[in-house]
């Protein structure tokens, strides 16, 4: 096996347009789990951290474009304000040493339905930046995921960045996991609310992260946008059986479909509490489950 | 006796543990770290199938890996003799995990018994080499799920230690009358012990002299047993193990790993280094038994017991395992007028299961301790009181004399610590915001025993001194106790004292297992020691140094050393030996109902909604006699209940019912407690000596992991009002 390091981006993307059988090895928090069980044998490693371009963030035309390369502690220390939801999800990944190292584009190329930052994602409306020496482009993350640990990258491409709109309204990340800390969720939940806009998404509920779109619909059509009075409980149950209703979940060895669509419901119902108190206080930031 | 030169006794003291240093600077070496020239490197190869015949092993594609040396299989393995039947007679016999001879059979008797093992200069090619092997069966019937085959189950055969069954009185007639009752089924799952450190072994041959580094929690025993398999005498063996990464009974018997690695250096005649990959550690090492258990309880309305009926399911392996004393803990807790006990057991085409941590006593404990408090629930009556209410005064189910009994006493501290009379009765009474509140109780137990062990100690003239004894060290702090007790015994400050251990060239010892370490080797070491005060009295008298120091009285007497020695390491010695230390046993036995116990107090809290649960406080109050080291001590205690919180909340093989195999054989599939998962554990202990006990001591090794799960399941109760019988305690289960 190959072990391939460039120091530049150019010179990342000739190389994976060269051997587009080179993986990319950001992290390495997912990558190294897969050698070590011989769940994958590449030719070759690609790594990407000695690329200074995909470690760094920036703010232009009212989006945030965060590198592919920058560690959930990054995101949390240094965007907590920003991307407040993305940072409530780094917070509940792994522990110290794995938000150290892991970053969001390790968790999209992995393209896990468990992976924590996807229904922010989703949420927030976020377009995944890509580029190979053919050009660059960006997806919809509603599109970048696209059956389980599968992706839209073509094999010359690599992850470059993701844009986010900063946080304008309100944003909050749930999670349930069998244990307080170093789990894989089972399920997740984002919620996204600005002025006319909601995002709603979950994760570990379906083959991929994915968006609610009736839920979104009832949120912008029936949320009391000009009065912000608390919730009524049926408007946040008529929510959660929507939410619920979106998952497509399976039995495995972290919990049952059913338990999932039940607190799914329930962290539907908690986090839209949260993020409507939030908006209408006009966006203080909030604990995450 | 307990005296230093300094007037202050050592024994009680906090000390740092020896060993911190080599430890915490990677000095340490354990058993897969010792470098030899031309060291190899194996990997195993797992049966897929449950029961079976080998009928063809393809390692053309194995043997073609570059680096690969050999390829073993039941073809081509040296022979080797077939482990001896266990026997209570001989307890040596009882260290082989399984009956199979492994790669001397073309026999499948559990999916994932290793059946061939890969040779190769890296241990990268040996793994690689290992999934290249290709194995086909002839598969036979497999009885392979546990709860189906439960209502198979035979009795129990019992032992002088361990009866099967125990009655008094008519616990059955008396349940039909009594005005209260409980009667429930409890389930617990698959344990495994998942210590820190993998198994593994270095193995080198010389000729037909044979070194094995393995980390083993019974170095005598693995010597005995190796010199049988591989047919050479006893004296040709050594078995080193200084450091071993943990153990909780996962290393106290002779897996597979550890013969195939001795094995393998005998056909190349290389040393070989066999580590264990966590997914081998689930699949070949024993786990603990999962259990169907249940408890009934009747009561006169004022709370006295007058009918405990625990009866209990196990599962054993067509080649091997042992029972449990899974009802014990019924026989000693409470003062009930009738009590029937009854283990019964299932044998399976599964691995066997061994020892794990307080084996019978910590699933036992669960289901007893929580039918307890099912009963105070019925009765109106707070949990603690009930228990004092039954407290007995002498051994419930025989009458015996207890040799020392604080249970009383380590409830009053342990309320008073933990505040438990602000709990209010009602269960689900306590809310804060989405959590509800609730406090759980529950009684810690587990017998005590001391054996026997050889022990040489060396008194010099420069003051030092140096104890030797073939005990094992898994990092609870035994070397340092030992040399806090030694010190004192003979009037010498601690940094004086070297105490070897684990190496089977030192003086033989028991096994660590059974909390019976520590109080096994004090007892030998303080016998030693009162030879050498013994001698050096005579040596002062003579020399007229009465009063003076060890080295001024030897160096005026001009003896260089003095050494005594308890227990002979002769083959009639050690037959002598070992019929003194089971007819001490049993007299024991006999004579006392001895044991450390304590109580738990647990505070959890639960979401109401999504039924995750999070044990937010922890108070134990532990009477295991006389506190040697208060560090190491309140760590083996407080590990027992990280351990537990891990059973109650988290730990499950999870199995498929099918193909008999384990599903989840990795720590990300398998979970124990993480950081975040454990609360400030408060440890508190009487302190108090038992007197039939070298020092008093009644070790600390298992006792606190009893009682754990129940006091979770109880404070969930309180928090709920969800009475959870089937563990782990998952959040589908407090939802549904
Ligand atoms: C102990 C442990 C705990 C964990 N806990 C969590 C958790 O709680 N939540 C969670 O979501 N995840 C968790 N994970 C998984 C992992 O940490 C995350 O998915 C993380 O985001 C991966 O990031 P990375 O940089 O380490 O990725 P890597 O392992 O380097 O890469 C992951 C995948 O993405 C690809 N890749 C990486 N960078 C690029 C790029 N720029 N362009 C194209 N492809 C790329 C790689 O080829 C690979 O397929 C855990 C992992 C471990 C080992």
């Amino acid at each position: 096996m190959d072990f391939l390091r460039p120091t530049t981006l150019d010179e990342a993307l000739a190389l994976k347009a060269e051997r587009p059988g080179a993986v990319p090895i950001a992290g390495g928090t997912d990558v190294m789990v897969e050698l070590n069980f011989d769940h994958r044998r590449p030719e070759a490693l690609l790594d990407l951290t000695g690329v200074a371009e995909l470690a760094e963030w920036s703010t232009s035309d009212g989006q945030v474009r965060l590198g592919a390369g920058v560690p959930y502690t990054r995101v949390i220390t240094e965007l907590g304000d920003v991307l407040p939801g993305l940072a409530m999800a780094s917070r509940t990944v792994g522990s110290p040493q794995i938000r150290n190292r892991g970053t969001v584009g390790g968790n999209l190329g992995a393209a896990s339905p468990a992976g924590d930052t996807h229904p922010v994602l989703l949420a927030t409306g976020a377009r995944v930046e890509v580029a190979s020496v053919r050009g660059g482009r960006t997806i919809a993350a509603e599109a970048f995921y696209t059956g389980v640990k599968r992706n839209a990258l073509e094999p010359d491409e690599l992850i470059t960045a993701v844009h986010l709109p900063p946080a304008s309204g309100a944003e909050q990340f749930a999670k349930v996991g069998t244990r307080n800390a170093m789990v894989i969720a089972v399920c997740s939940f984002a919620v996204v609310l600005r002025p006319g806009y909601a995002g709603v998404a979950l994760g570990s509920a379906a083959p991929v992260p994915r968006r609610a779109a009736e839920a979104e619909r009832f949120l912008v059509a029936e949320l009391p946008w000009q009065t912000p009075v608390p919730l009524a409980d049926s408007l946040k149950r008529a929510f959660a059986e929507l939410v619920a209703g979106a998952a497509d979940p399976i039995d495995d060895v972290r919990g049952s479909a059913a338990y999932r669509r039940h607190a799914l419901g329930v962290l539907a119902r908690r986090a839209l509490t949260w993020a409507w108190d939030d908006y209408r206080n006009n966006g203080g930031e909030r604990q995450c489950a | 006796m307990t005296r230093t030169v300094d007037g202050e006794h050592l024994v009680g003291q906090p000390i740092d543990r020896i060993d911190g240093p080599a430890k915490t600077t990677g000095g340490a070496r354990f058993s897969a770290e010792h470098a030899y020239p031309g060291l190899t490197h194996a990997a195993l190869v797992p049966a897929t199938v449950s029961r079976g015949r080998i009928t063809a092993i393809d390692t053309a594609a194995a043997a073609a890996v570059p680096g690969v040396i050999t390829v073993l299989t039941h073809g081509n393995a040296p022979k080797l003799n077939p482990p001896k039947r266990p026997t209570p007679a001989n307890l040596s016999t009882l260290v082989s995990g399984t009956q199979v001879n492994y790669l001397n059979t073309d026999e499948v008797h559990w999916d994932g018994q290793p059946v061939a093992v890969v040779v190769a200069e890296t241990s990268h090619a040996a793994r690689e080499a290992a999934a290249l092997v290709h194995v086909s069966y002839e598969r036979l019937p497999a009885v392979v799920d546990f709860a189906a085959e439960e209502p198979n189950a035979v009795a129990q055969k019992g032992n002088p230690v361990m009866p099967g069954s125990a009655k008094k009185g008519d616990a059955d007639a008396a349940l039909a009358v009594a005005p209260v009752t409980v009667d429930a089924r409890y389930t617990t799952p698959q344990h495994h012990h998942n210590a820190l450190e993998p198994h593994a072994t270095t193995a080198v041959w010389q000729g037909d002299e044979l070194t094995v580094h393995d980390s083993t929690q019974s170095i005598t025993w693995l010597r005995k047993h190796l010199a049988l398999r591989f047919g050479v005498p006893e004296a040709k063996v050594r078995v080193l193990a200084p450091f071993v990464g943990g153990g909780f009974g996962g290393k106290g018997f002779a897996w597979p790993g550890t013969i195939i690695a001795v094995l393998a250096a005998r056909a190349t005649g290389r040393p070989v280094r066999l580590l264990l990959t966590r997914e081998d550690v689930h699949r070949a090492v024993g786990a603990r038994t999962p259990s169907a258990q249940r408890v009934a309880l009747g009561a006169d309305t004022g709370g006295r017991l007058t009918a405990l009926v625990h009866t209990s399911v196990t599962r054993t392996s067509r080649v091997g395992g042992q029972p449990e004393q899974v009802t014990a803990p019924a026989q000693h807790l409470y003062d009930a007028t009738n009590i029937r006990t009854a283990q019964s057991q299932t044998t399976l085409d599964w691995m066997p299961n061994t020892s794990m941590r307080a084996p019978g006593d910590a699933i036992g404990s669960f289901a007893l301790e929580s039918a307890i408090d099912e009963l105070a629930g019925e009765l109106g009556i707070d949990p603690v009181e009930l228990r004092m209410r039954n407290e007995p005064e002498r051994n419930p189910i025989d009458g015996k004399r207890f040799s020392h009994r604080m249970l009383r006493e380590a409830y009053a501290l342990g309320a008073r610590r933990f505040g438990w009379e602000n709990r209010s009765p009602e269960p689900r009474s306590t809310r804060d915001g989405r959590w509800l509140v609730g406090m759980g109780v529950a009684t810690a137990y587990h017998p005590a025993m001391q054996f026997t062990a050889n022990v040489t100690v060396r008194l010099a003239a420069d003051g030092t001194v140096t104890v030797r004894c073939g005990f094992q060290e898994m990092g609870m702090g035994n070397a340092t106790v030992q040399a806090q007790i030694a010190a004192d015994a003979l009037g010498v400050p601690f940094e004086a004292v070297r105490v070897e251990y684990g190496d089977s060239a030192l003086p033989a010892s028991v096994m660590a297992g059974g909390s019976m370490q520590t109080s096994t080797v004090a007892g030998s070491v303080l016998a030693a020691c009162g030879k050498l005060t013994r001698r050096l009295s005579t040596l002062a008298r003579r020399t007229g140094m009465q009063g003076r120091t060890p080295t001024e009285i030897l160096t005026a007497a001009r003896v260089p050393f003095i050494d005594a020695a308890v227990g002979s390491d002769t083959r009639l010695g050690a037959l002598a030996g070992q019929a003194r230390m089971l007819a001490k046993v049993v007299r024991d036995q006999r004579t006392w109902a001895k044991a450390a116990c304590g109580a738990h107090f647990c505070e959890v809290r639960v979401d109401a909604d999504t039924g995750e649960v999070r044990v937010s406080r922890w108070t134990a109050a532990f009477d295991v006699g006389r506190v040697i080291n208060r560090k190491t001590a309140f760590s083996q205690l407080r590990g027992g209940i990280v351990m537990g919180i891990g059973m109650a909340l988290f730990e499950e093989a999870l199995v498929d019912r099918r193909t008999g195999r384990i599903m989840n054989p990795s720590l990300s599939g398998y979970h124990v407690p993480v950081h975040a998962d454990v609360p400030p554990i408060d440890i508190a202990c009487l302190d108090e000596p038992d007197p039939t006990m070298p020092l008093g001591i009644l070790g600390v090794g298992e006792v606190g992991i009893t009682g754990v799960a129940a006091a979770i399941a109880n404070a969930i109760h309180h928090a709920t009002g969800s009475r959870i019988r089937d563990l782990p305690i998952t959040p589908d289960k407090l939802v549904t």
